[in-house]
C-alpha cells in the first residue's frame, strides 16, 4: 500500500530521529516518523526494574561475534523515545582532542569537523531541552561556552564520599552535566531524586524525547507511526535518489512511504543493516557504500567500576542514575602508561537492588546466604565510581548481513566486535586507579567490578568523513553518494571519545537538521 | 505485534501485575500469590519446576517462596514483547522457554551424572551450593547446555528479581522504594 508522499520520512523515533523531526516539522516540512516499537507514553513508565525492561527490545535481529560480543539489548531502545527513553541522561561533551585523534596521535581517525563546529550546538541543545551543570567548572578542560540553563543537581553522600579519594589521586571532580531538571524548566518539574531514571522518567524531569523533541515535533504536525518496521530504503531507477521506504505496519502489512528525503535514525547497527538490505544493481554493496566502509568501524565504550562499602548510610537510594560528579582529568589519550584512549570518570549514582546495574551484582560471585548477608550490609552503605574508556576505531569491528531472516523476511545481521590491546590495557589501568581512589575514601571495603569487559554504547558503521573514499556520510549526516539519504546518530562518529554520547548525538543532529533545512531546495528529491 | 497484542501490552503496562489463569478465569496476581494459590503451570513441567525452585532458593534464599517458578512460567507463556525477564536484555533469542528448558535440563542432567542419579532438587543444601559454585565457574564436569556462568547470571537475576526487586523486597531490606508510578500488587 502506498501512502501520500511526504517531505521527510524518519526511520526511528529515538534521540536523533525525534530531534530531526522537531527541527524539520517546525520548518514546515511534512514529517512521518516510523518506529518499530510501541508508542510509549509517560504513564507506561512503571518504577520497577523488571517492568522497565519492556521498553527494550525482545529478540534483536542481530547475532554477536568476536572476542567481546556486543551487549545490545540492555542498551537499545524499542519504541517511541528509543534508548533515550531509558538513558541515564549524562550530558558530558566530547572534548577538542576527540575530534583530531589521527592528526594528533597518528592513531584512529579524525572527524572532518572540530570541537568548535559542534560547540554552538551543545549550547543550543542545552537551551532547548534543559541541562543542569556548572559550565564554568568544566572550563578546566574545555573552551568557554554558554552557561547551562539550570544549576547543578543536588548531590548525596553516595557521590560526596568519592571526592576525598579523587582529590588524593589528583583527580578534580566537578558537578556532572545531566539532561535533567535541577529546577523547573519550561513547565517541566524539577527532579525529586528517586533514582528510577533508567526505567523511564514519567514526571518529565528528565529530558527524554517524549517531553522534548518528540512533543515539539508532534505539536508542529509530525506524524508518528509506531509498530512500523522499515525493511528497505527505495531508490529511483538511476540509483541517484531515494524515493521512500518500505515498511511493515502494526498489522504486519507491507506499506510504502514515499518521501523527498529519507533520514535513517535507527541506531548504529540497524542503519547499516537497512542500507545493506537496500542494495540494488546501482548500489550492489548497499546504499552509499562505494567505499566499502558501510558497517565498518563499530566501537563501544567499556567501564571499569569500583565499589566501596561504608559502615554509615551513604544515601545510596537517593539521587539519579546519572552521575553527580564527573572528571576529564584522565581524558588525555595518553594519560595511562601502556594504554591509549581517553578515560571519563563519574561518581555518585542512585542504586537499586536488581537488574544489571543493581547492587545485587556488586558481588556477582555471591549467592545463597552469603548474598543475603551482603545485601543487608550493602543496602545503605555501598556506592560506585565508574571510569569509562575509549577504544580506537578498528575496521575489523563491523556489521554484516548474516544467514537467517527476521519475521519480515529481512536478513539478520551480525555484529563482530573485539577490543584491542590498548583498550584492554586502559580498562585494567582504570581498575587499578579506581582501587587507589577507593582506598583514599576511607571505605571499609572496596573492590573492582570485574567480569567480562563490557561493551557500552554503540558507535560507527556509517562514519562521517571528507568524501566517499574515506567514509559513508559528511559531517552533517548526508550520505556522500545519495543526496537525499541522510543518517543520524552515533553511527556517524569516527571516534567515540570516552564520555556518554547522547549530548553529542543531539548536538551533531541539531547541526545536521539545520543544514538540511537550509539546503532543502538542493537536497530534496 | 498485532493490535490485540498491543492492547494486552498496554493493559499490562497500566496494571503492572501478572495475569494468571485460575479456574479458567484470568486473575492478576503477584508470583507469590500465584504460588500460594497453587496456580497451574503453563509451560514448565513438574521436574523443571522442582529444579527451578531448588535452584532459586540456592541462589537467593526466599526465591521459592517469592514465586520464582510461577514468575518464570508465566513469563514464558506470554509473547516475548511483553516479557519482564532479564533474559530479554541479555541478547537471548525468543522463545525464552528454549533457554530455560536447556538450562534446567543441563543442571538436572549434570546433577544426576555426578550424584548417583539424583536430580538437583534431590540434593541437600550443601550439595546444591557446591554444584552452583562449580556451575558459575564453568567447572561442572560433563556440562551439556548453555554456558554455566551464563545460566548462573540469568537464573540468579530471576531470583534477585522476585526476592529483592519488588516493593516488598525493598521493604524487607529497609530501603525506601520511592516509585513515581508504583507497580500493582507491590510487584
Amino acid at each position: 500500500m502506498a501512502n501520500a508522499k511526504v517531505d521527510v520520512v524518519i526511520v526511528g523515533a529515538g534521540a536523533s530521529g525525534t530531534l530531526y523531526a522537531s527541527v524539520l516539522a517546525k520548518a514546515g516540512k511534512k514529517v512521518v516518523l516510523l518506529e518499530a516499537g510501541p508508542d510509549w507514553q509517560l504513564s507506561d513508565l512503571i518504577s520497577s526494574d523488571f517492568w522497565g525492561r519492556r521498553v527494550k527490545p525482545a529478540g534483536v535481529p542481530f547475532t554477536f561475534e568476536g572476542k567481546n560480543p556486543y551487549g545490545y539489548a540492555y542498551q537499545a531502545g524499542w519504541g517511541v523515545g528509543g534508548a533515550a527513553l531509558h538513558y541515564f541522561a549524562n550530558f558530558p561533551r566530547y572534548l577538542p582532542n576527540d575530534f583530531k585523534v589521527k592528526s594528533e596521535h597518528n592513531r584512529g581517525l579524525d572527524w572532518p569537523i572540530s570541537y568548535a563546529d559542534v560547540a554552538p550546538y551543545y549550547d543550543k541543545v542545552a537551551a532547548e531541552i534543559g541541562v543542569s551543570g556548572d559550565a564554568t567548572a568544566e572550563e578546566l578542560w574545555r573552551p568557554k561556552g554558554a552557561p547551562y540553563p539550570m544549576p547543578p543537581m543536588k548531590t548525596f553522600r553516595n557521590g560526596d564520599v568519592w571526592k576525598k579519594g579523587c582529590e588524593a589521586a589528583g583527580i578534580r571532580m566537578v558537578p556532572a552535566a545531566v539532561g535533567m531538571n535541577s529546577t523547573e524548566f519550561k513547565g517541566r518539574p524539577a527532579c525529586i531524586y528517586d533514582g528510577w531514571c533508567h526505567v523511564g522518567c514519567p514526571i518529565g524531569a528528565l529530558a527524554n524525547p517524549q517531553v522534548t523533541y518528540l512533543a515539539d515535533a508532534k505539536k508542529a504536525g509530525a506524524e508518528v507511526r509506531a509498530l512500523s518496521t522499515v525493511t528497505r530504503v527505495l531508490t529511483n531507477e538511476a540509483g541517484s535518489k531515494v524515493t521512500g521506504v518500505e515498511y511493515y505496519d502494526a498489522k504486519k502489512e507491507k506499506q510504502v512511504q514515499e518521501a523527498s528525503v529519507v533520514i535513517l535514525a535507527a541506531w548504529s547497527a540497524q542503519n547499516p543493516r537497512l542500507m545493506m538490505n537496500s542494495a540494488t544493481d546501482k548500489h550492489p554493496k548497499g546504499l552509499a557504500n562505494s567505499s566499502g566502509l558501510l558497517g565498518k568501524y563499530m566501537m563501544a565504550h567499556y567501564a571499569s567500576g569500583t565499589w566501596a562499602l561504608f559502615d554509615d548510610d551513604v544515601e545510596n537510594h537517593m539521587g539519579t542514575v546519572g552521575a553527580q560528579y564527573m572528571s576529564y582529568d584522565r581524558y588525555d589519550k595518553t594519560s595511562k602508561k601502556g594504554a591509549f584512549g581517553s578515560t571519563y570518570i563519574v561518581a555518585g549514582t542512585a542504586l537499586k537492588t536488581s537488574d544489571l546495574g543493581g547492587f545485587a551484582n556488586a558481588r556477582f560471585d555471591l549467592f545463597g546466604p552469603q548474598l543475603a548477608d551482603f545485601m543487608k550490609r550493602a543496602k545503605r552503605g555501598i556506592t560506585r565510581l565508574t571510569a569509562f574508556g575509549e577504544e580506537m576505531p578498528n575496521i575489523e569491528n563491523r556489521i554484516e548481513l548474516a544467514d537467517g531472516k527476521d519475521e519480515f523476511g529481512m536478513p539478520m545481521a551480525k555484529i563482530v566486535h573485539s577490543f584491542d590491546q590498548d583498550a584492554v590495557a586502559l580498562w585494567n589501568a582504570n581498575f587499578e586507579e579506581g582501587l587507589t581512589i577507593a582506598k583514599a575514601t576511607g571505605a571499609k571495603e572496596f573492590w573492582s567490578a570485574r567480569g567480562n569487559q563490557p561493551t557500552i554504547h554503540l558507535f560507527g558503521g556509517t562514519i562521517m568523513g571528507n568524501g566517499a573514499g574515506d567514509s559513508v556520510c559528511d559531517s552533517y549526516g548526508q550520505t556522500h553518494e545519495i543526496g537525499n539519504l541522510w543518517v543520524a546518530g552515533p553511527g556517524l562518529f569516527p571516534t567515540e571519545g570516552a564520555s556518554n554520547p547522547t549530548y553529542t548525538i543531539f548536538a551533531v543532529s541539531q547541526r545536521g537538521a539545520e543544514q538540511l533545512v537550509s539546503k532543502w531546495g538542493t537536497v530534496a528529491g | 505485534m498485532s493490535e490485540i497484542e498491543r492492547r494486552a501490552l498496554m493493559k499490562g503496562a497500566a496494571l503492572s501485575a501478572l495475569a494468571f489463569t485460575a479456574g479458567g478465569v484470568e486473575v492478576l496476581l503477584s508470583p507469590q500469590q500465584a504460588r500460594a494459590q497453587n496456580i497451574a503451570f503453563k509451560t514448565l513441567n513438574a521436574d523443571q519446576v522442582a529444579t527451578l525452585e531448588a535452584l532459586g532458593d540456592t541462589l537467593v534464599p526466599g526465591a521459592k517462596q517469592a514465586g520464582i517458578s510461577h514468575f518464570v512460567d508465566q513469563q514464558l507463556s506470554i509473547p516475548p514483547e511483553q516479557a519482564l525477564l532479564e533474559a530479554r536484555i541479555l541478547n537471548i533469542r525468543p522463545p525464552y522457554a528454549n533457554f530455560y528448558r536447556a538450562a534446567l535440563g543441563a543442571i538436572d542432567k549434570a546433577s544426576k551424572t555426578q550424584n548417583a542419579d539424583r536430580g538437583f532438587a534431590q540434593l541437600n543444601d550443601t550439595e546444591r551450593h557446591a554444584f552452583v559454585d562449580l556451575m558459575r565457574q564453568n567447572k561442572v564436569d560433563g556440562w551439556q547446555g548453555p554456558p554455566g556462568p551464563f545460566v548462573y547470571l540469568v537464573l540468579r537475576s530471576d531470583a534477585v528479581d522476585v526476592v529483592y526487586g519488588t516493593m516488598d523486597g525493598y521493604a524487607a531490606l529497609g530501603i525506601p522504594y520511592m516509585p513515581h508510578i508504583a507497580p500493582e500488587k507491590r510487584w
